[in-house]
């Protein structure tokens, strides 16, 4: 199942980064480093749901619980506080990690669709709290006036990349590991790993907060991009496209969300010449794939690609 | 008080009819469909063609839109939902996601966006025990409790609701005795899209008419079903009246945004303390 890491994917890798990298001088214009950027943030959104979900088959209905979670702690304490936008890049993902332990200790040990369930429904309160505690969290407008963590688009647009580049090497690696292999197990048989002494839920608890911590850092970042928060970063309607984002790149492998989160995200932007059948569209081809490439579509398009390659 | 009774019982009956179905077919068939609040959506939509466009007298259209939206829960099933159970839970649940967003879409670029108004079955308003309430809220409650109690008797006292309820319980010792499962499920998720179709149809005169309007249902059945316990029918019936009576009590007397969260408060709380819910089979999962 877990493939060896060799020299093609690194190359391939460095290749996208390279592409990547590219893209705003290709199409410079600011509003297609705007996309980009958003891209990007949720390529790092649909790894990390990848990282927990993806391995553990323990479907996350709430992952915008964490990019809410980092990208308000951004919004306090740039808005609020005063604080420079870098300590958010600490602050973020450690307060969507505190999120990641009080929902995983109560849902994880819990089989069966519940964890999805509450993941949802905790995003769902937490949308509601910030629109009943208008006065401090500004209600349906949200904080505004965050300041930028860099002067030009194109630098933050660098850094996000950087920060993406650096998520995906060490969840992919994390995955490869033999951390990653026991998850892999706790996704096959549950009760054979707890028979042969394994700690099923400790894994899946710390899992459950590596993927806050990445989802939170994308949040905070997601944030001083838009240099705005409001309550739509907690909503069902965001957990969702990130995991039709994963399923379409192929789940379980942590590079075919990255990709698919990049595709659809590009996608939709191109397909606004549709106006008002956008969403059809966007719902065909969900439907396509969801009926005829189960494995998704970029992961196995991969794997096959390299299994030709010498 | 006594309209949070009485407001509180109409709510509580077209909410335990949205989460009958829900639970029903997660029960039978372990469809977590998320195109149920579109049935209900469906339901509400089709009475108002049936009646403003075709001209159709009120109570055929009704009974008309009951059973087209049977018929395409059916359809769905059949078609979407059979080839891809087998292959895992997030599949159908993003397939039935699909089919609620296309749903809303087709009703979309249809009939737009502006709420539609539907006739109300009865005008006039009854004057009871000092509040007034409109005769369609009760025609609802009545109906809702009508429909609930048919199902009960279906469910117990037929050699249909037998073989379902056999199906729920096990469904591969139920096939070994010769209950065709497939067909089953199919005639469950007919039978959940109906009734949701039903509650569409008895809000829509004092309901918004938009496409949108099946999500927030879904919310309310999915959190209902929580509560009392996912695939259990009394579950989901003792949940609908205390998520109803308490949504009506806080928004009388707290304020409407806090009844909002209410719902999803529950279902945190109950799966948290008790996840199975009331009546939850422990052993199902």
């Amino acid at each position: 199942m877990t493939e060896a890491i060799r020299h093609i994917d690194w190359i391939v890798a460095l290749a996208a980064l390279g592409v990547l990298a590219a893209g705003p001088s290709l199409f410079g214009t600011s509003y297609v480093i705007g996309v980009l950027t958003v891209a990007l943030c949720f390529g790092m959104w649909a790894a990390s749901w990848d990282f927990m979900s993806g391995l553990t088959g323990r479907e996350n209905f709430g992952h915008s619980l964490f990019i809410g979670a980092g990208a308000y702690t951004a919004g306090f304490l740039n808005v609020k506080f005063g604080l420079s936008p870098y300590w958010s890049l600490i602050a973020g993902p450690l307060v969507a990690v505190l999120f990641g332990i009080a929902m995983g200790f109560p849902t994880l040990r819990l089989k069966g669709p519940y964890f999805a369930l509450a993941m949802l429904s905790a995003a769902a309160v937490m949308q509601s709290l910030t629109i009943i505690f208008s006065e401090y969290t500004g209600g349906q407008d949200g904080l505004n006036g965050l300041d930028p963590m860099l002067d030009s688009t194109l630098a933050y647009y660098y850094l996000t990349l950087f920060f993406l580049a650096l998520t995906a090497v060490i969840l992919k690696l994390l995955a490869n590991s033999s951390w990653g292999t026991l998850l892999r197990a706790v996704r096959g048989d549950e009760a054979s790993c707890e028979a042969a002494g394994i700690n099923v839920t400790f894994y899946k608890i710390v899992s459950l907060m590596i993927s806050a911590a990445f989802a939170g850092l994308g949040g905070v970042l997601y944030a001083h991009y838009q240099l705005q928060v409001g309550p739509d970063l907690f909503a069902v309607v965001l957990s969702i496209n990130i995991i039709i984002m994963v399923y379409v790149g192929g789940m379980g492998s942590i590079y075919g969300p990255i990709g698919g989160a990049i595709l659809l995200n590009v996608l939709t932007e191109a397909f606004r010449g549709f106006s008002e059948y956008r969403l059809w569209v966007y719902t065909l081809v969900l439907m396509f794939i969801v009926y005829f490439m189960p494995q998704g579509l970029i992961a196995p398009l991969w794997r096959k690609i390299r299994a030709i390659v010498p | 008080m006594i309209q949070i009774l009485i407001y509180g019982a109409v709510i509580s009956a077209i909410y335990a009819m949205l989460a009958v179905g829900f639970t029903l077919i997660f029960g039978v068939a372990r469809i977590l469909n998320l195109a149920h609040g579109s049935f209900y959506a469906l339901g509400a939509y089709a009475v108002y063609a049936l009646t403003a466009e075709a001209k159709l007298p009120l109570w055929l259209a009704a009974i008309l839109a009951v059973l087209l939206v049977a018929l395409f829960g059916i359809l769905i099933e059949r078609v979407l939902v059979r080839p891809l159970r087998r292959r895992s839970m997030l599949a159908v649940l993003l397939i039935t996601l699909a089919v609620a967003l296309m749903v809303e879409q087709v009703l979309l670029l249809i009939f737009g966006s502006e709420a539609r108004n539907v006739p109300s079955f009865v005008s006039t308003a009854y004057h009871f025990l000092g509040v007034d309430v409109s005769g369609q809220r009760l025609l609802a409650l009545a109906a809702g409790i009508l429909v609930l109690g048919g199902l009960w008797v279906f469910m117990q006292h037929t050699k249909l609701g037998a073989a379902i309820l056999a199906i729920s319980q096990d469904a591969e010792a139920a096939q070994y005795v010769g209950i065709p499962a497939d067909r089953m499920y199919s005639i469950v998720m007919g039978l959940s899209a109906g009734i949701a179709a039903a509650a569409g149809v008895l809000v829509a005169p004092f309901q918004t008419v938009i496409p949108g309007m099946g999500l927030l249902p879904l919310v309310k059945a999915f959190a209902i079903v929580v509560v009392g316990g996912l695939g259990s029918i009394p579950g989901s019936i003792l949940g609908a009246l205390l998520l109803g009576y308490t949504e009506t009590f806080i928004a009388f007397k707290i304020s409407i945004e806090w009844s909002q969260i209410v719902s999803v408060a529950a279902v945190l709380i109950a799966l948290i303390l008790r996840p199975t819910g009331f009546f939850g089979k422990r052993v199902a999962f």
